[in-house]
């Protein structure tokens, strides 16, 4: 099964810096550590001490709130050092590997076994694992419950924003575990499993379009084409009490690898690019699990202060690669130059060399020419004054100006009328990207989002 | 051009630490942070999740309104020079009309921006913000809307009221309901009667009087000849007339500058050509609407003239007063105006209506487009309710076909 859409909304920003597809492998030099902070909002008892001994798949930690969940080992060896964060937030469990091979073994299924299997005990498998994790449900973007039955769950295996990774190398030679990642999905819902791809992918043959037993759908169109409420909207809306669950291609690849093998899988592929990476350096990277971040960007980095995003330049974090590493969740990093270079009479001068989504800039004009793009703010803070521009670059069925001001208002009952539970911070950032008065959108919709979570719909 | 540059930026960063908190001029942080962006572009980096941002900002969507108001600054110029000239019985030339214009024209712009920019000013610093750009149109916009007679008192009065009462109680730019610089025009209109009507405005010359063409229109008896005939005969013909070297307010007069100013706002995406689009057709409508009204009514026995205004042509209504300079940059303030795409055609189509309705049928005003965008201003948030209401229905209709589809 397989279909096509066309996103005409959107805006794909003609951004320097982009990968290539070459693929370089690194290993982690030194400790590796595991970052129960990466999900987000959940509290984690520790289960280890300092000294301990941990195996590859061995359980380091605990969710609070959660029978059955675990956070558990990339590698073997011994526990180092276990960091808090803040409230005694569980951070960072460091761990230095012991070069051994010892392994917990979890329950492993066959391609087409799986399909056969109980759900309760792939359940088990992925919440042991902790990879659990990687599965969120919408609304509010959280870790899944293994309690609710979604209505449909979505795979993303698109990459509009600047630089997310291409779906179709991440999973170059891993068909098989992909198939049994979506084979496995299939247990949780009674609805379908979505596979939306770029239609530049179609009629290439690689494991993601020849999926089997998922609806495989296409789409094309500028940035948020490749969003996943993107991807929901279209297909099968969020209705206040539904629930629909998401992953991306990356967090197939780690379960399957995890469902065939019975063990902890210690590698991922991400991507890194940017401007402010040397031109060889960016591409796709083989790394470890936990390995850190600073090993990763070793002599990449191009010259002058470079800011490090996790994600990508539109909706990503910004980090310190020496306190940071590998996420299970990751994808990959852009480092993009720190601008703070003044400009005489920037507001009058043409300013061709910055790009602009409107018309009254001119380098508005200059089609199919790419742009450098700085962290400048490129102009100051202001209250909202214009108008009806933001709604072109929102694909959900969403007018974007009354919903902000219902939201700064803190009216959550009018928001959610208009529809901001179908919606994401990410969705907004095209409209905090072309906003004259430098509006950050995100973090107004991630607010009310939080409002109305704590509230309860 | 870099020296230039680099000697603002030492020069700026070398008083900058006197501005910021803890420094001498502390409260006059607001001015130095005006003076400082204007002249270079600010450092500031971004925060948040979405890590680079578009290159325009408030200040050239600003600036571009104001070069869009340059065309009917410069032939309010002109046409003011040649009405003093005109009145006065002299034949002269080019440029010293020009010259004469911008003698009786610079010094009320000059007034609207320095009172009001001071008010500005006033307001930033106590409220400890940035001083908003905004100022530049509004400052501008003002002036053009009155008579060349006008007293400098009566402008600083009326820019004083329309940046404190229309603006700044509101909140500041953003936050106002009305646009500030109709509302002080507004304010002299009924305070100032007198000199605003627009019936007999002196011809910026002492003693000498020429009524704009609204003006005549409204006070046309009827006797014998027809409405655009009673024009023709003081000298308004519909070309004259789009040109606009005849008596009225500075920047109205001459349909072309509006519409080149309309161009370079429609082109640029600054100014909302819904707006604009629909407050034309609103106007053409209600204009041939009118022309379809009798203009003798019974009235106790006896054949009366209801009004004398219902047979202008429409497009008469186009060129004739200001209507041309209040949809173009008026209305299509976007603070003051509906904030929903169909909004913007209901609340322009509708100024277009109120206008004409205005003209023709209230024999007390003979200009009607102030009133209709006053009155929009204030519709606007219903009409954005109601289509906000309507999208709301709409959406809900488009998720319940999507379970029965699946059901």
């Amino acid at each position: 099964m397989s279909a096509d859409f066309t996103i005409t909304k959107g805006l794909n920003l003609p951004m320097l810096g982009a990968p290539g597809t070459n693929v370089r492998s690194l290993s982690a030099k030194g400790t590796v550590s595991v970052f129960p902070s990466e999900f987000q909002k959940l509290k984690f008892k520790c289960l280890v001490e300092e000294g301990a001994k941990v195996t590859r798949g061995g359980k380091l930690a605990r969710r609070k709130d959660l029978e059955g969940f675990f956070v558990c080992s990339p590698v073997s060896g011994t526990v180092k050092a276990v960091n808090l964060g803040e409230r005694r937030s569980l951070k960072e469990i460091v761990i230095e590997p012991d070069g051994s091979d010892a392994a917990e073994s979890f329950q492993s299924f066959t391609v087409d076994g799986v399909l056969r299997a109980k759900s309760e005990n792939v359940l088990a498998v992925l919440l042991e694992s902790g990879l659990w994790g990687l599965i969120h449900q919408r609304p509010f973007d959280r870790i899944a419950n293994p309690a609710d039955k979604p209505k449909s769950i979505f795979v993303n295996g698109m990459a509009t924003a600047p630089f997310r990774p291409d779906a179709h190398v991440l999973a170059d030679g891993k068909a098989d575990a992909v198939q049994v990642a979506l084979n496995a999905l299939t247990l949780f819902t009674d609805g379908p499993v979505h596979l939306c791809l770029s239609a530049e992918a179609k009629g290439k043959k690689d494991a993601l379009t020849e999926a089997a037993n998922v609806q495989v759908n296409y789409f094309s169109g500028p940035h948020p084409a490749g969003n996943t409420s993107t991807h929901i909207h279209t297909l099968d809306p969020v209705i206040p009490g539904d629930t629909v669950w998401t992953l991306r291609v990356s967090d197939l690849i780690l379960m399957g690898e995890l469902l065939l093998s019975g063990a902890f899988p210690t590698r991922k592929r991400i991507v890194i690019a940017g401007e402010g990476l040397k031109e060889e350096a960016r591409g796709y990277v083989d790394v470890d699990l936990g390995m850190s971040l600073a090993d990763v960007l070793a002599d990449t980095q191009a010259e002058g202060e470079q800011r490090i995003i996790r994600g990508d330049t539109l909706s990503g974090e910004a980090v310190n690669p020496a306190e940071t590493g590998i996420f299970l969740y990751d994808q990959g990093f852009v480092a993009l130059p720190e601008d703070k270079e003044r400009h005489l009479m920037g507001w009058y001068a043409p300013a061709l060399d910055q790009y602009s989504a409107h018309k009254v800039a001119p380098s508005h004009w200059l089609k199919d020419k790419l742009f450098s793009f700085g962290t400048n703010l490129r102009g100051g803070h202001r209250a909202m004054v214009l108008t009806g521009i933001y709604d072109p670059y929102v694909t959900l069925d969403i007018m974007v100006d009354p919903l902000v001001r219902a939201c700064l208002a803190g009216e959550t009952e009018d928001a959610i009328a208009m529809g901001i539970l179908e919606a994401e911070p990410e969705d907004f950032a095209l409209c905090t990207f072309v906003c004259p008065s430098k509006t950050d959108f995100g973090k107004i919709i991630s607010d009310t989002l939080d409002l109305i979570e704590q509230e309860g719909i | 051009m870099k020296d230039i540059k680099k000697l603002i930026e030492e020069k700026h960063d070398s008083v900058r630490s006197l501005f910021e908190k803890g420094g001498k001029f502390e409260k006059w942080y607001p001015l130095f942070e005006a003076q400082d962006t204007f002249a270079l572009t600010p450092p500031d980096t971004t925060k948040g999740m979405t890590h680079v941002r578009d290159a325009v900002d408030l200040k050239r969507v600003m600036f571009t309104v104001v070069v869009a108001l340059i065309p009917c600054l410069l032939w309010g110029m002109f046409n003011a020079g040649s009405q003093y000239y005109h009145y006065s019985g002299i034949e002269t030339n080019l440029f010293a009309t020009l010259f004469r214009g911008a003698w009786i024209v610079m010094p009320i712009v000059l007034v609207s921006y320095i009172v009001g920019g001071i008010w500005e000013v006033a307001f930033a610093v106590i409220r400890k913000h940035e001083i908003n750009e905004g100022f530049l149109v509004t400052g501008l916009l003002f002036p053009l809307t009155l008579p060349p007679t006008i007293a400098l008192w009566q402008v600083a009065v009326g820019i004083s009221f329309g940046v404190v009462v229309g603006k700044e109680v509101f909140g500041g730019t953003g936050f106002n309901i009305l646009n500030p610089a109709l509302t002080a025009r507004a304010y002299l209109f009924f305070a100032h009667a007198k000199d605003m009507t627009g019936e007999v405005w002196a011809a910026a010359k002492d003693g000498a009087t020429g009524a704009t063409p609204l003006g005549l229109g409204a006070s046309f008896g009827g006797e014998g000849l027809n409405v655009t005939d009673a024009l023709a005969d003081r000298g308004f013909t519909f070309g004259s007339m789009l040109w606009g070297l005849e008596p009225g307010s500075i920047g109205e007069t001459s349909a072309i500058a509006v519409v080149i100013g309309a161009a370079i706002l429609i082109i640029s995406g600054v100014g909302s050509w819904r707006i604009m689009a629909g407050g034309c057709a609103g106007l053409a409508a209600a204009g041939v609407l009118m022309n379809l009204l009798p203009s003798e009514v019974m009235f106790e026995g006896e054949m009366v003239k209801a009004t004398t205004w219902t047979n202008v042509p429409f497009f008469y209504h186009f060129v004739m007063g200001s209507f041309l300079f209040g949809i173009v940059f008026m209305a299509t303030d976007p603070v003051s105006a509906a904030a929903t795409n169909t909004g913007k055609w209901i609340y322009g189509v509708l100024i277009g209506v109120v206008t004409v309705l205005v003209r023709v049928l209230n024999p007390g005003f003979p200009e009607g487009v102030m009133l209709a965008i006053l009155f929009m201003n204030v519709m606007a948030p219903m009409i954005d309710y109601y289509v906000v209401q309507a999208h709301i229905k709409n959406r809900n209709a488009n998720l319940r076909k999507f379970t029965y589809a699946k059901g």
